[in-house]
């Protein structure tokens, strides 16, 4: 038998390189013995590739790259696929954090020189990487065909036509249409699952067989190769296989896999960051959301184009902001050309580059928080100076690299890196000089719920009773006109306990089956003509507002006889919806009160009193008296709007469940794999 | 550790280091290195890492079972069989298949009886699973009514829509009250959905699960009420 064995694996070896490749890429690939946890970041981005790619296919077996079917189908695959909504938040979490390693990747690169020579052909694969990685980002953003899918779309191609002279009508080829549509979305799909990938993968492929070729860097920027032993294995240098792979990567890849579940099961919106609010609403190509931000890996590209606001003489500043934006990526390419100290790492090199990296660092960030800010004079200052420090970095760097007094670098490998005081004194002072201007350019004004600040509303899924009561609410009062289209009747009676028979009887339309998606009888142009506009459909109307903003709203119903429907409402003003729940509440008016700020303080007038707003608070008419006390409308409000937070995610509550016991595993598997790591590094001396 | 599971391939003419763990002579010192210790760490977290790797995988298999969509679409189905003539049939769809619902007259239940020596499983026990326990007889229907067949028009063959023919319809057996033929490979099945011997078709034809709301209304994808689909 493993005379068999031994015979077959000599058979393939002598038809196909196995034996070489592994031995020149794992069990012969010697590493520097001193990587810090700066290098566990190359691994983690292969890992979420993989994740990409592998959860990137299961969704495009249920995702429709239609105008007409993209939303609907994301939806679908969030709520009627069996595991959809985990797929789905693993990849695009997945997204998110492939630019989080991937950063932290590059600014390895940048602390330890790990792109000069001989690694400039390296660092070019990677920064080729991470090119096709944003347009791969781009792409895929657009597909789930959100609000913001659309008008992200609809930006980002403009920018080409910036480009004087074939501009206009190279956007409309990329578009393949007078504005965005279908046929763009068709083919943004194409490239999104297939020729990028595809690219991607190549790249990846050169990048790693480049860095076998030439040998890691480590953070003392000295070359192992150059100290080697008789048998010519460099004496600082450890077989990549077992002591970092698998032995001390399993270690960081648990870890972040920690993190990356705990997202995925428990925030996979990242409070907007990862998955933007306004694209739970389908696109709409005659409304743009009212802030519109790329998504945060973006957003320092994004602050520049958008801090350039100025013409140079023919040149206007859409160009420029163009060019600005293009060439801030592209001057990274030629980084290696740029650096010409004597020493790679920043361990040995002077201080002027110390300072300088952390500068860069904190610009970068600042331009990133920026990015998802709405533009104010200060802000867009703060961003034209970050835009000049970033490049500042790169053009002036030949000149200080060459001057500056560097530190002698060791002969062999130091297992200790700089002083704790000075790495933990670089983090302060990146965190602090992005910290600073940031807030020296101040926080946001507006209210939260149109005229008022936004009531409390804590979510309670687990409350079964609050949860049935608000469907009994949402069907007395909402449903005539609001649909939950994406949702079914069977996983509301099942996810609530509501015995089926009772949701038959109670909720299921006579003509419709308890399978079916909860639409309603009311078409948009009936709607339309008696409400002026359609009532949007609210499967998903607590993720696009927020529940706060929708149990204020239905707390803020006043009389105004100027409205058709004699009501208005603080919080969205001239509304057309009436007040529906009016035999409840009673009718309210408007009576003068405190004027309050923001942040719920009360604002003064010039007299130093406090200020009084007409409609301050809102009183009873007495012309319609409200069959429940004012807590219990509270209540019922409450529950209608859980309700709909349940509806606008169903599955929340139980990936929470699910996402312990994943967490549990991993914390059990990290024990295992730390005991393990220690074992076999008592190896090394 | 490999080598250890694997010592024989030390012995194969070609140094295997694949297997053999080279490293450990280039750089460690092999003192004080516990090897139990080692072993253990090595196969308990390789075991735990595979626990890991098999919940990975199980939302990756299980969505491919039916979505919520293909079992709304897959749902129970009611149909009306008050008009329903005597010898005279109606075809439904449940989940995506045609199924036959047929109300047999006397003589046709006579018929049946008489067949028992020309088809191929007559009581339906060769292949208990063609049918829910209550078809399983002669006339393959629930006791309720007995002149009501349901069943799956889905030749056991490869696959075709079997037609019906009545009495009258011309054939060349002796014997004929009825029943069903199938224009693909010419199998032929009587009233009660029952093969005849000689035909390419192995079984009788399957009798999907079905209850009786009321006499006149039959549901189709459910043994009886609130049972599981
Ligand atoms: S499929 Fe019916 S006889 Fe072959």
């Amino acid at each position: 038998m493993t005379k068999w064995l031994s015979d077959f694996w000599v058979w393939i070896d002598d038809r196909l390189p196995v034996q070489r490749a592994w031995d020149t890429h794992m069990a012969k690939y010697y590493a520097p013995k001193n990587f810090n946890f700066w290098y566990i970041f190359g691994v983690l981005s292969l890992l979420v590739l993989v994740n990409q790619l592998l959860t990137g296919v299961w969704l495009t077996m249920n995702y429709v790259p239609t105008s007409e079917g993209a939303f609907a189908s994301v939806e679908y695959i969030m709520r009627d696929v069996p595991y959809g909504d985990i797929l789905r938040y693993m990849h695009s979490t997945g997204a998110s954090a492939f630019f989080v390693v991937v950063y932290l990747h590059m600014f390895r690169g940048l602390m330890y020189g790990s792109y000069r020579a001989p690694r400039e052909l390296l660092w070019i694969f990677g920064m080729a990487i991470y090119v096709a990685l944003m347009a791969e980002a781009f792409l895929g953003y657009i597909l789930p065909w959100g609000n913001m899918s659309y008008w992200g779309a609809q930006v980002i191609v403009s920018l080409f036509g910036a480009i004087p002279g074939i501009g206009e009508g190279l956007v409309q080829w990329i578009r393949g249409d007078y504005l965005i549509s279908g046929i763009t979305l068709n083919r943004f799909f194409a490239l999104h699952v297939v020729a990028l990938p595809i690219v991607l993968i190549l790249l990846v492929f050169l990048h790693i067989l480049a860095l076998h070729e030439v040998g890691s860097n480590n953070p003392d920027g000295v070359e192992i190769k150059k100290n080697k032993d008789e048998n010519g294995i460099p004496k600082d240098g450890i077989p990549f296989f077992p002591y970092y792979l698998p032995m001390h990567d399993l270690v960081g890849v648990i870890v972040f896999l920690f993190a990356f579940c705990f997202i995925v099961f428990f925030t996979p919106e990242m409070g907007g960051f990862f998955i933007e609010y306004a694209n739970f609403e389908p696109a709409n190509n005659l409304k743009t959301p009212e802030h519109i931000a790329p998504v945060w890996y973006f957003t320092p590209f994004y602050s520049m184009l958008r801090a350039i606001n100025f013409d140079i003489g023919p040149l206007n500043s859409k160009f420029l902001g163009f060019m600005v934006m293009a060439a801030a990526i592209a001057i990274l390419f030629v980084l290696p050309w740029l650096d010409r100290s004597k020493v790679k790492s920043i361990r040995y090199k002077g201080w002027f580059s110390r300072i300088a990296l952390m500068v860069f660092a904190a610009a970068f960030i600042i331009l990133g928080v920026l990015g998802v800010k709405a533009p104010t004079e200060g802000r867009t200052a703060l961003a034209q100076f970050c835009t000049l420090l970033y490049f500042a970095y790169f053009i002036g760097m030949p000149f200080w690299t060459s001057r500056e007094k560097t530190f002698p670098e060791p002969e062999r490998l130091r297992m200790k890196g700089l002083p704790l005081w000075m790495t933990l004194g670089g983090l302060v002072l990146v965190a602090v000089l992005s910290f600073v201007p940031l807030k020296a350019v101040g926080a946001e004004s507006a209210f939260d719920c149109g005229t008022i600040p936004c009531e409390d509303f804590k979510a309670d899924l687990s409350n079964k009773e609050s949860l049935q009561r608000g469907a009994k609410w949402f069907d007395n009062y909402c449903y005539a006109c609001h649909s939950l289209k994406y949702s079914r009747y069977k996983r509301v009676a099942e996810d609530l306990g509501i015995p089926p028979e009772i949701m038959t009887e109670a909720i299921v339309p006579d003509a419709k089956k308890i399978g079916d998606l909860m639409t309603n009888a009311m078409t948009r142009e009936d709607g339309a003509a008696w409400f002026g506009t359609p009532p949007p459909d609210l499967s998903l109307e607590t993720r696009l507002r927020s529940p706060e903003w929708v149990y204020t709203y239905l707390l803020n119903f006043y009389k105004d006889e100027a409205r058709p429907v004699g009501v208005n409402n603080r919080v969205f003003e001239n509304v057309g919806m009436p007040h529906v729940m009016v035999e409840l509440q009673g009718l309210l008016e408007c009576a003068p009160g405190t004027k309050v700020g923001a942040h719920g303080e009360a604002v003064l007038d010039n007299s130093g009193e406090e200020a009084v707003d007409f409609c301050g608070e809102l009183v009873p008419t007495g012309e319609v008296t409200g069959s429940m006390t004012e807590e219990e409308f509270q209540q019922a409000v409450y529950d209608l709007v859980n309700y709909l937070e349940y509806v606008s995610d169903p599955g929340a509550e139980e990936r929470k469940n699910t996402g312990v016991y994943i967490l549990l595993f991993l914390a059990a598997f990290l024990v295992f794999a730390i005991l393990l790591d220690r074992e076999y590094w008592r190896d090394i001396h | 550790m490999p080598s250890e599971l694997l010592p024989n391939f030390a012995n194969s003419p070609r140094t295997i280091s694949i297997y053999r763990c080279n490293w450990e002579k280039d750089v460690m010192s092999n003192d004080g290195v516990n090897v139990q210790r080692r072993r253990f760490l090595t196969v308990s977290t390789t075991v735990v890492g595979a626990v890991g790797v098999v919940g990975a995988a199980v939302p990756f298999i299980g969505s491919w079972n039916p979505s919520a969509k293909a079992e709304a679409a897959g749902a129970p189905v009611k149909v009306n069989i008050a008009n329903l003539e005597p010898d005279s049939m109606l075809s439904v769809e449940w989940r995506g298949f045609p199924i036959f619902i047929v109300r047999r007259s006397e003589q046709t239940l006579e018929g049946i009886r008489k067949l028992t020596g020309q088809v191929a499983d007559p009581e339906s026990t060769e292949y208990p699973d063609q049918q829910p326990a209550y078809a399983q007889n002669p006339i393959r229907a629930r006791d309720e009514h007995p002149q009501i067949m349901v069943f799956k028009a889905i030749c056991t063959h490869l696959g075709c829509v079997p037609q019906y023919w009545d009495v009258n319809h011309p054939t060349d057996r002796d014997e004929w009250y009825g029943g069903f033929f199938c224009p693909c490979h010419g199998s032929m099945f009587d009233m009660a959905g029952r093969v005849f011997k000689g035909v390419p078709a192995p079984s009788n034809l399957e009798v999907p699960p079905y209850y009786y709301e009321s006499d006149s209304v039959l549901v189709i994808g459910l043994d009886s009420e609130g049972a599981a689909a």
